[in-house]
């Protein structure tokens, strides 16, 4: 009675994972349009969120600027074969010390944060950090994680898709990722300068150079977002310890400094 | 999957309507109770105390009921918390998130039927075993 009763358990539980394995076989994924839907709702998010920023802030169009933006960018996209064309890179006016990534491939980089890089290797790395977070997923993640992919749903066929855009908004530039994601776009940021021949070294100087001055109280959320800057440059030192870095400045000092000047004036 | 044997006696009337309602209980609270896969539980566990004190048939269908009851708990758990995840945190939408959902939904309507089918039959007086849960009954309840 027994070692019957236990095989009928037992019939049960393997049928129950067979049939499971059988539907596993079937692509739902294709099926319900898993990808699209996920897609058309990161796609629109980060559109509101852009529009948003685009009402509200004094955004850069100049083509100088924009043009000198984009040469520092595209060693790092074609040394890593990330379609420079996938992402929309923004520069805005604002004194914050500031830079983040959205949905949709949108990287917006505030002037406060290029004008105090001393090196453009140090603004490069930041970029190779943000375009990180775009490439790794790490922004729908944190969303998803934080606000929840039905409200983000809400937020994309709903009425309220700009009231929503603000709040994703204030979260994505005043709050930082999981310390280990964190931890993978740096250390992905330092992967891509490597291959593109770019020193990674002032990058490493810059959070440095963040965690001294983060007593000063205002303009300074890049590194406050960003806790535990000195560990961070720790460990990016660590890591290209046994490297061989080769360094080739994208652009000449002058052009640097004149960028830096321009977004000044 | 069900089995029709012969019980021990002839139940009254009375009998098999308690024993019918036994089935009865589990089935409606599954379908109040859902998505939330503790309420049919709840119900069916609340009527078994009930008639624990009932007649040995009374009691033995009540217990085939909660067996059955406690099996799809843990499936309809496991799935109403994989949804909530995908819903609420990072977790994605998989394959086997699909094929888990189509297969627990497969058990779920198997149980509903197997429930009609054992109150239809337990009201005719008919005494009806399911496969393992029907055996394990046999070893708990004693007349």
């Amino acid at each position: 009675m027994m070692k019957k009763t236990i095989l009928q358990g037992l019939i049960i539980v393997l049928g129950f994972f067979l049939i499971w394995f059988g539907f596993s076989q079937l692509d739902f994924m294709t099926f319900f349009k898993v990808k699209e839907r996920t897609e058309f709702v990161e796609n629109k998010l980060g559109d509101l969120i852009w529009e948003e920023i685009s009402n509200t802030e004094d955004v850069i169009t100049n083509d100088t600027l924009v043009k000198t933006l984009d040469k520092l960018v595209n060693p790092i996209c074609e040394a890593n074969e990330i379609e420079r064309d996938s992402l929309k890179i923004h520069i805005v006016q604002k004194d914050e010390i500031n830079a983040f990534a959205l949905p949709n491939n949108h990287l917006v980089v505030y002037s406060g944060l290029i004008e105090d890089c001393k090196k453009q290797e140090a603004l490069q790395g930041v970029l190779g950090h943000e375009i990180a977070h775009i490439e790794k997923n790490h922004v729908m993640k944190k969303l998803s994680k934080e606000i929840g992919y039905t409200v983000l749903l809400s937020a994309t066929t709903g009425g309220k898709g700009a009231q929503m855009a603000k709040e994703v908004l204030k979260m994505l530039t005043s709050s930082a990722y999981d310390r280990a994601l964190e931890k993978e776009a740096d250390i992905t940021s330092v992967d891509y300068m490597i291959k593109a021949k770019i020193d990674p070294k002032p990058m490493a100087d810059f959070m440095f150079q963040m965690a001294q001055d983060s007593k000063i109280p205002d303009g300074m959320s890049w590194i406050i977002d960003h806790p535990e800057s000195e560990e961070r440059a720790k460990y990016i030192m660590d890591y290209i310890k046994d490297k061989k870095l080769t360094s080739n400045e994208t652009i000449s000092e002058k052009e640097w400094k004149t960028f830096q000047e321009q977004l000044k004036n | 999957m069900i089995q029709e044997t012969t019980f021990a006696y002839k139940p009254g009337e009375h009998e098999r309507e308690k024993a019918s309602n036994g089935y009865l209980m589990s089935l409606v609270a599954l379908i109040a109770g859902l998505p939330l896969p503790i309420i049919n539980l709840l119900a069916t566990f609340f009527f078994y105390l009930a008639n624990r004190k009932g007649t040995y048939f009374v009691r033995w269908h009540c217990t085939q009921a909660l067996l059955s009851q406690l099996a799809l708990l843990g499936i309809n758990s496991a799935s109403f918390w994989w949804t909530i995840s995908i819903l609420f945190t990072d977790e994605k939408a998989s394959n086997e998130y699909f094929a888990y959902i189509f297969s627990v939904i497969i058990f779920n309507l198997l149980e509903i039927f197997s429930t009609i089918y054992a109150a239809v039959q337990t009201r005719k007086g008919k005494h009806v075993q399911f496969l393992f849960f029907g055996n394990i009954t046999n070893l708990i309840c004693r007349p």
